[in-house]
């Protein structure tokens, strides 16, 4: 008995320290996916037939009920619609029957539960420079539902930590049986079993990636655009961590998903791939404005006031890239006003003093351009500028001590 | 003499670690309902699931719909005899007259309450402000206008999960059973798990007036304490939960007097 209990704690030692040997080996990188193998694995009107997936289903039910009265949505039917279009676009063969709510989050992220509905995070919008790059993010999320990506990793997981338990104990009555102590072995085996989860979760990402990839790209969107998402994404974390004094995060053995560094290269070699020669690719940044343009001072109100003044900069600084105008200068005066580091108030005027000059520039920004001025001793000018705010706000809630300014 | 020491160990072992905890709290002025009393039971929420070999809870479908469904007969059949009359509804959009954003916002806040009682008045972290002042938090005018609109008298909320262990589970823990013998004594892996809460808000005036938690577990698996999904358990579990409402201290204290 003893031995064979030996034989068996030896495989878990070899399991657990080849997989660790492995990961260390190649890092956290693992092969690219290749968006033409990624086909999808369910159908039209998918229902789960399995006794698991049955049942994560019907947990599911109460969350979506939850998710979807929870106050935090944006209701907006423009917008609303506007999102279920685009999945039922970029959807795949389950477009019709996904579901996709919006959040008033402001963070970069989305998320596609087992069931089939999707959760968008404000912030995302905030974030995508076109209707390519959200319908990239969207495609992405459709791939994890047309991969069967959460069941097959819950199955990963049960199998795993079925085999670890059924070994770890094995380990622990052989080494008893024989005056050995293999706990040593058990937890590198354990490691290994981590390890392996965090593996493939990270596999299950590349996936998502390559599929969304295909997806866009079928529909005419330039596929490129979601390598340009991550390329962004790292420019505003570093811009972030670097105003805090700290150092991104590039990526480790626990991570659930690759690095943003390894995905940015991956989709881009995706995008050659899959790009064909001659055809025409529309990244639809007009029709994309025009739906969000209703909340956008919204999302940049929201972001501004996160207190990360180098994540703000970076993304004003790069939807920028595609044309200032008056609500993005207006904003770039917020970060700097609310920043208040010495030569931060100078910089806020001048912004608030080019937004001014745009048609589109927000009644707000004429009310810090009066303040401004008025800080410099320009009086009249100030008071032109409250006029102008008063009379686009008539009902502003300070407009009794504004008007008072004014004289 | 040795085997019989083991023995003793090992039924001390099992008498430990499997357990039934349940503690009541009431608002110092509560008396259980009896009589008329018309009992809003709001989307109870109960899963049933099974551990797999290795821990991971597998969630049941099947024995979910059965648990619920039994436990919702038990409910009404008690409350049916202490004179309840009882409506208990699946979804938001089944109580008439109350939209369903206005019952989310009421569920929500039930179950932010619910957990600051949790936190200060099971998990140790007692408040000042409140010391020996029985159950002392309410839901306020949002409950008071849904029994206003409803006409109810209480709201019941219902949570019940059960984790049952699965065969591949009792084997693990027999194994760790075998090699007590060989001095790996590990039974313990961790079996059936049962977590069941209710609290009771009187809407006329929107105060939590009741609250209980039942905590079953075992550590080895195989070690069954009322299973959620035959009848017999469900009326069980509802028993325990909800079978023995005592009256707030201010009430028992008068009735001593008296």
């Amino acid at each position: 008995m003893c031995a064979r209990c030996l034989e068996i704690s030896r495989r878990s030692l070899l399991v657990g320290g080849g997989a660790a040997a492995a990961a260390l080996h190649t890092g956290v990188a693992s092969a690219r996916v290749r968006p033409q193998d990624m086909v999808p694995l369910v159908g039209p009107g998918y229902r789960p037939t399995e006794r698991d997936e049955i049942g994560l289903w019907q947990l599911m039910e109460r969350a979506e009920e939850e998710i979807a009265g929870s106050n935090l949505l944006i209701q907006d039917p423009k917008l609303t619609g506007y999102l279920r279009d685009l999945i039922g676009t970029v959807g795949g063969p389950a477009a019709k029957d996904f579901r996709i709510y919006l959040a008033r989050i402001p963070e970069f992220n989305a998320m596609m539960f087992p069931s089939g509905f999707a959760v968008v995070f404000s912030g995302l919008l905030l974030r995508m420079r076109n209707e390519a790059q959200l319908a990239g993010v969207i495609a992405h999320e459709s791939g994890h539902f047309l991969r069967r990506h959460m069941i097959r990793s819950w199955r990963d997981q049960k199998r795993k930590s079925d085999l670890f338990s059924i070994g770890a104990m094995l380990a622990g009555i052989g080494g008893a049986g024989a005056g050995v102590y293999l706990g040593d072995y058990v937890q590198l085996a354990q490691l290994g079993t981590i390890l392996s989860l965090f593996q493939y979760s990270r596999a299950m990402e590349a996936e998502a990636d390559a599929m969304g990839a295909k997806l866009i790209a079928e529909t005419g969107y330039p596929p490129i655009e979601m390598a340009n998402i991550w390329e962004q994404l790292i420019g505003e974390e570093n811009a972030s961590a670097r105003y805090r004094g700290k150092h991104r995060h590039k990526g480790g053995l626990f991570d659930t998903h690759p690095s943003e560094g390894s995905r940015m290269v991956d989709l881009r070699a995706d995008a050659a791939e899959i790009t064909v020669p001659g055809k025409p690719y529309d990244n639809k940044r007009g029709h994309y404005l025009d739906m969000i343009n209703s909340i956008r001072p919204t999302l940049l109100d929201d972001q501004v006031k996160l207190n990360d003044p180098g994540a703000s900069e970076y993304l004003i600084q790069t939807l920028a890239q595609d044309g200032w105008d008056g609500l993005l200068r207006f904003y770039e005066g917020e970060v700097w006003r609310l920043r208040n580091r010495p030569g931060d108030e100078p910089r806020a005027a001048q912004s608030y003093a080019a937004a001014v000059a745009y048609p589109d520039a927000p009644a707000d920004a004429w009310r810090w351009h009066g303040i401004a001025l008025m800080k410099q001793g320009r009086a009249t000018e100030a008071k032109a500028a409250f006029a102008r705010y008063l009379t686009m706000k008539p009902d502003a809630p300070d407009a009794a001590w504004v008007r008072q300014m004014a004289g | 003499m040795r085997k019989r020491g083991l023995a003793a160990a090992l039924a001390a072992c099992a008498a430990l670690s499997a357990c039934v905890q349940t503690r009541q709290y009431a608002d110092v002025q509560f008396t259980p309902p009896s009589g008329d009393y018309k009992l809003l039971v709001l989307r109870p929420d109960v899963t049933v699931g099974s551990i797999a070999t290795g821990g991971m809870v597998q969630p049941r479908a099947d024995w979910t719909e059965q648990a619920r469904a039994s436990i919702v007969q038990a409910l009404r059949a008690q409350q049916a005899s202490r004179g309840g009359n009882v409506t208990v509804i699946e979804h938001r959009n089944q109580l008439s007259g109350v939209s369903e954003q206005e019952l989310a916002d009421v569920e929500r806040l039930n179950f932010a309450v619910d957990q600051s009682i949790v936190l200060h008045k099971y998990l140790g972290d007692g408040l000042p402000t409140k010391r020996g002042r029985g159950l002392d938090w309410t839901l306020g005018a949002d409950a008071v206008r849904l029994g206003q609109k409803t006409g109810y008298d209480y709201a019941l909320f219902l949570h019940a999960e059960d984790q049952v262990a699965s065969g591949g589970r009792i084997a693990l823990g027999i194994l760790g059973l075998a090699g007590c013998f060989i001095g790996f004594c590990a039974p313990n892996v961790g079996g059936q798990q049962q977590l069941d809460y209710a609290s009771l808000v009187d809407l006329k005036t929107g105060e939590v007036v009741w609250f209980n938690v039942v905590a079953a577990g075992s550590q080895v698996p195989g070690i069954k304490f009322g299973d959620l999904r035959t009848p017999a358990g469900a009326a069980q579990m509802v028993d325990r939960l909800l079978g023995r409402m005592k009256p707030g201290r201010a009430v028992q204290q008068a009735s001593k007097e008296r």
